[in-house]
């Protein structure tokens, strides 16, 4: 699995590079830049053509499009999952607070409710005995 | 909550409302404690509307109503969810050391103003997801003839254009990149340089772009021995021509 990304990130990264390289020729065009010119472009073909295989061994990844807004913005896509982190956190938080609230509110309900309905509440201790979750 | 689980015994209820076991007629009047057990036995005519949410046989319990409970969970809230899933040394790299805010912190090899937002230069991703490019075709070479199409005047790119090659200052590429990245897209000697037309353009341009040859030539001096002693307060040296 990682192979696949280190390959299509070697691919990006010669791409880019060879973008760049355009980029300064065209920058400043000389009659002699002619040549290595027609070489950078099929370069930059032949780069697509690369990119385009390692497509296909990707098929299956799964991005959140949150992500994409994040780098839309300028900001690095590491604080997406830092937030995502930190927002299970707080959550699995409140919903342990939830639940320990409720086997709380649980126990002291049966309680109270045998001081008041003790044969009732022994009949429903017994059924529920019985009757383990199904 | 309750009224499922022990009956109701102030219900005025609809009558429509046999679902929750109550059925047409008066509801049972409340009755002392020791007879509770008996009033669960009702007559099966009441409350048939609701056998759903009865147990096989619980016209003989004392509760009304009293459904299974649920299927436990292993799994729940209760439980650290981050050491359950083993995301214990991603939670410490994340949240434990302070991430960089900037895109550039991220992929500090990338070239160009990546640190701005995609909007303004129109290569967001969101875009390439609205309007996807065209796929399916493929990639060929491009032959002698489509190549005249690439065929550039010489000389630099308009002053617009010019600043998509600028990259940030970076604090660590000093020692690396210097020798084998070229920073400046402005070549220092090149043969148009000898037309003293552009010589004189180029002069008249930019006190800018002196200063920054003055820098080159300062950086340059520290690194050729060879060279003599030229200091920057000297603009009509060779290496301008």
């Amino acid at each position: 699995m990682a192979e696949k990304f280190d390959n299509l990130e070697e691919h990006l990264e010669k791409f880019i590079e060879n973008i760049r390289q355009l980029g300064i020729i065209v920058s400043d065009f000389q009659p002699s830049s002619q040549a290595g010119l027609n070489q950078k472009l099929n370069f930059m073909i032949s780069g697509l053509q690369d990119i385009e295989k390692c497509r296909l061994q990707l098929n299956e990844i799964n991005v959140p499009l949150e992500v994409f807004e994040y780098i839309d913005q300028g900001r690095n896509p590491q604080l997406y999952t830092k937030e995502c982190l930190e927002r299970a956190l707080a959550r699995n938080e409140q919903v342990k607070g939830k639940i320990d609230t409720m086997t709380k509110f649980k126990s002291l309900l049966i309680s109270e409710l045998s001081k008041v309905f003790p044969e009732d509440m022994a009949k429903y201790k017994a059924m529920r005995a019985e009757d383990p979750p199904s | 909550m309750f009224s499922t689980l022990f009956g109701q015994s102030d219900a005025q209820g609809p009558p429509g409302s046999g679902a929750l076991g109550f059925g047409s007629g008066k509801p049972p009047p409340p009755l002392p404690q020791s007879q509770v057990s008996l009033s669960g036995q009702l007559p099966p005519q009441i409350g048939d509307e609701g056998p759903m949410l009865r147990k096989p046989g619980a016209s003989n319990e004392p509760f009304y109503l009293l459904r299974d409970l649920p299927v436990g969970n292993e799994l729940t809230g209760n439980s650290n969810l981050i050491t359950h899933y083993n995301l214990e040394h991603a939670y410490n790299k994340f949240c434990g050391k302070k991430v960089k805010e900037k895109l550039s912190n991220f992929l500090p090899e990338l070239p160009g103003m990546i640190d701005c937002p995609g909007t303004q230069d129109g290569s967001s991703l969101r875009s390439l997801i609205d309007k996807p490019p065209v796929c399916g075709n493929s990639f060929s070479p491009l032959t002698g003839a489509l190549l005249t199409g690439f065929r550039l005047h010489t000389g630099p790119l308009p002053e617009q254009y010019r600043l998509m090659h600028i990259q940030p200052p970076k604090k660590k590429s000093k020692h690396k990149h210097k020798h084998h990245r070229l920073q400046d897209p402005l070549p220092q000697e090149t043969p148009s340089d000898s037309d003293p037309k552009k010589k004189k353009k180029k002069r008249d341009d930019d006190p800018d772009r002196k200063k920054k040859k003055k820098d080159k030539k300062k950086k340059k001096n520290r690194h050729s021995p060879d060279h003599p002693g030229l200091t920057g307060s000297q603009p009509n040296s060779s290496s301008l021509r």
